[in-house]
């Protein structure tokens, strides 16, 4: 099949069967590849009700028809499971270069089932796969696994790996690859670990096929010479995410202790140029990469390296925190990394500690000694290493800041900052009511990378409540996703602002199918739909409750910053999902109607 | 004396499409994009002469001055 | 003419070694280009690269004459004529000429068809005199 590997690779952890069976033309045709393919396995194999550390719950790893190919930022890996943090739908999407060996493997899919009874590695090397023991390397840092697998096997071997964190359970594990890059969040490395699956190992020698290679070598190139002639691509190369900071601190986006605010003082500190200056060594990329956001540091302070931080990880692990030294910063960030800890999640739960410990609702005895206030980095640093251990204060902590919250009460429910129990990610949405809505609808919980709308509200007014920002919200939610499905990065659009339509031929010239961007968001509708229903099929009760925002966004004024004073009302947040569940096609319950499924062609599939 | 900007991305919907626009030296950034009608908030890095500056730097005589926008985010 | 490069722009994407395969054997395999992108990681962090300088050596050991001169002037192997006796592989100064017989029939190298160039956004890559 052009543009494709041919096969799914399905690994039975608990008896050690590994099968390959051909990848189903009707799946590529209607679910296309990378995510689509990971919501249709979660959807239709994983059973209600499944544990999702239990032997029922899958993960499953799939490149997208651009992976690996001559197509910039053709490095995306899907990871789709049942998550341990929410008990919803988790998709984290991971760059690098995992991706494309997995597709010169000849694989369009790694369904990863049930859980080994010890600790195993999967290695596969062409058509020779096995599952070999890892007590050796179990409990060690990602870091680490990743060098010896390099150092014995070989460079060409691409290595996805978690680290204590997942291998102790903690609810939102990370699995790493590359020395920096991340299967983050939603807890994709707890699953792994919880199948004591220790490393994904990939090498991989055969091509892939495509439908006309001289299109396809005409497109691919058009596509590069369009991000090259880009006039942002010198600033993207040059700061990456870390572009935004400055700017989001100047528009009141940046999170600031625990999201009470969205500026923070000590933030000039923090910005991009200094971070360039004080820490970055090299421009890394992910494969097939011409604007390599990664920022590969060196920390002299700890003389060690991060590839980061990115803007995600300064907002969270920084300002959020009260911290202003990006030595600091990229340190907290490194820990995370190693032990195998998305930083998003980490810094969201630690902030809600600290603020219980400034109101009095922990004490010094509860945090097992330490000093939680804003700005604490030693504490920052210890409480990382004792999440990842699940000792001590960190085995509360470990289990997000909803639980952690349920657990604690007195009130400290009211500022665990997340939706559906997944911590919100780094932009302040107390006056940003399309970025708001984006947090409260996103399919995975409060992740901004579906729909990211900040300049949009800013443009139109932020605080405007109206059917064009919900309409936007929703364009975005149908498109945006819809590279995470190709396999490649969205970031070529995003950032350098090249022409969409510049995928068209390619992907036409690969797959052999002619898919226009209209064609690909309905599939993107279709998959949005089908998430719902996940969430709906796994929780009891599911609607529009689980949309609702922390009170944070709509109680609390900042009182400090570019936007003290300003809040969003409460009832434009009802005003919002009333719009929001109108132009989808689903009922005031949340649901998708009948007639929605029908019309996506999904009433068999959720039946 | 004056100093050019480079307009990126949605920018250029609020100069008639121009990527580069001349302006009068001696004001600062902040001022020179209010006066072309854009509203400084959508301004997310000001680059001047492969420096990054922020908006209250003054404009000299041969300036070049990249105003980078962030329209589609992380 | 020859291929230059700045190892310190390199990112370590390999979009130039994707390019190459296709060039050299109309395939998607990072594994068949002709450059070397060598990792140093985690520390220090830097990717190190290889290009063939068209010094000739390989042309002048090679016993079948299989690597000939195209009309850019560059060496590239004929890989009819090519026999895998590997002769040329320890006279590369760069170490990029290629044999791996788990991958094709002949040693390959560089043929200066300049796709590298096309796709590197880092401009680590440039073709000059």
């Amino acid at each position: 099949m052009n543009g494709y590997g041919g096969s799914i690779l399905r690994v039975d952890l608990g008896t050690g069967k590994i099968t390959k069976e051909p990848t189903p033309a009707d799946l590529a045709r209607d679910f296309i590849g990378g995510r689509g393919f990971g919501l249709y396995f979660l959807f239709k194999e994983v059973p209600k009700g499944a544990d999702p550390f239990g032997p029922e719950n899958k993960l499953i790893v799939s490149p997208g028809p651009l992976s690996g190919l001559m197509i910039p930022g053709a490095g995306k890996c899907d990871f789709t499971t049942k998550s341990p943090l929410t008990g919803g739908y988790a998709s984290a999407s991971m760059g690098g270069h995992l991706t494309a060996e997995i597709r010169y493997a000849g694989l369009d899919s790694i369904i990863l089932e049930g859980v080994s009874p010890k600790p195993v590695y999967l290695l596969i090397d062409d058509d020779k796969i096995e599952l070999k023991d890892a007590s050796e390397l179990w409990g060690k840092g990602t870091i680490e696994v990743e060098k010896h697998f390099k150092d014995t096997l070989g460079e060409e071997y691409q290595v996805a790996v978690i680290g204590p964190g997942g291998e102790n359970g903690v609810s939102f594990a990370s699995i790493n690859h590359d020395y920096g890059r991340q299967a983050g969040r939603g807890g994709v490395g707890t699953v792994m670990g919880a199948k004591r699956l220790k490393a994904i190992v990939v090498h991989g020698t055969k091509s892939i096929p495509v439908a006309d290679v001289e299109a396809y070598r005409k497109a691919g190139l058009a596509l590069y010479k369009a991000c090259k002639d880009a006039e942002m691509l010198k600033d993207w190369t040059a700061y990456g995410t870390t572009i935004v900071v400055s700017w989001c601190d100047e528009v009141g986006a940046l999170p600031t202790r625990n999201f009470s605010a969205g500026s923070f003082e000590g933030g000039k500190t923090l910005y991009g140029p200094v971070m360039r200056q004080e820490i970055v060594i090299t421009d890394k990329g992910c494969f097939g990469c011409p604007s390599p956001c990664g920022k590969y540091s060196r920390m002299k302070r700890y003389d060690s390296h991060v590839e980061g931080p990115e803007y995600e990880t300064i907002g969270m692990l920084g300002s959020n925190l009260g911290i202003a030294d990006i030595q600091d910063v990229a340190q907290a960030n490194l820990l995370c990394d190693d032990l195998g800890i998305d930083t998003i999640s980490a810094g969201g739960v630690i902030a809600w500690a600290i603020e219980c410990y400034e109101k009095g609702i922990l004490t010094k005895k509860d945090a097992d000694g330490l000093e939680l206030k804003f700005g604490n980095t030693e504490a920052v640093f210890a409480l990382i290493r004792k999440i990842a251990a699940r000792e001590g204060f960190g085995a509360l902590l470990a289990q997000g800041a909803k639980r952690a919250a349920q657990q604690i009460g007195q009130g400290s429910e009211k500022f665990a900052i997340h939706v559906k129990g997944m911590e919100q990610s780094a932009y302040a949405t107390h006056n940003a009511t399309a970025m708001l809505l984006a947090y409260m609808t996103c399919d995975v919980g409060a992740h901004h990378n579906r729909a990211w709308a900040i300049t949009y509200d800013i443009q139109v007014g932020r605080d405007k409540v109206v059917p064009e920002k919900v309409a936007r919200v929703i364009w975005l939610q149908n498109f945006r996703p819809m590279f995470d499905v190709l396999g490649a990065c969205r970031l070529q659009w995003v950032e350098l602002g090249i022409d969409r339509d510049l995928y068209v031929p390619a992907l036409e010239a690969i797959t052999g199918v002619h898919r226009t961007w209209e064609d690909l968001e309905k599939v993107g509708d279709r998959l949005w739909n089908l998430s719902r229903m996940f969430w709906a099929r796994e929780n009891e009760g599911f609607g529009r409750e689980w949309d609702m925002p922390s009170p944070r966004f709509y109680e609390e004024p900042p009182k400090t910053g570019v936007t003290a004073g300003q809040i969003t009302r409460f009832e434009d947040v009802q005003r919002l999902l009333d719009m929001y569940y109108e132009q989808r096609g689903w009922g005031s319950d949340g649901l998708p109607t009948q007639a929605t499924l029908e019309k996506l062609g999904l009433a068999s599939l959720v039946s | 004396m004056t100093a050019t900007i480079h307009c990126f991305g949605i920018l250029k919907s609020y100069t008639n499409g121009q990527t580069e626009v001349v302006v009068e030296a001696g004001c600062t950034v902040r001022e020179a994009v209010s006066e072309l009608g854009i509203p400084v908030d959508i301004v997310a890095m000001v680059v001047v002469n492969d420096e990054p500056r922020d908006r209250d730097y003054r404009l000299r005589d041969g300036d070049v001055v990249r105003l980078v926008t962030v329209m589609g985010g992380g | 003419m020859r291929l230059y490069v700045d190892s310190t722009k390199c990112s370590g994407c390999r979009a130039c070694l994707v390019a190459c395969s296709l060039n050299l054997f109309r395939e998607n395999n990072p594994k068949k280009g002709a450059l070397l992108v060598i990792p140093h990681f985690p520390a220090p962090g830097v990717y190190e690269v290889k290009v063939c300088t068209q010094c000739g050596d390989c042309a002048a050991v090679c016993p079948t004459g299989a690597i000939k001169q195209n009309e850019r002037g560059a060496y590239y192997v004929d890989f009819e004529e090519c026999n895998l006796c590997e002769a040329c592989v320890p006279e590369c100064p760069e170490s990029v000429m290629f044999v791996r017989t788990e991958l094709a029939d002949a040693a390959w190298k560089c043929d200066l068809c300049g796709d590298c160039v096309s796709v590197c956004g880092t401009g680590a890559l440039w073709i000059a005199d």
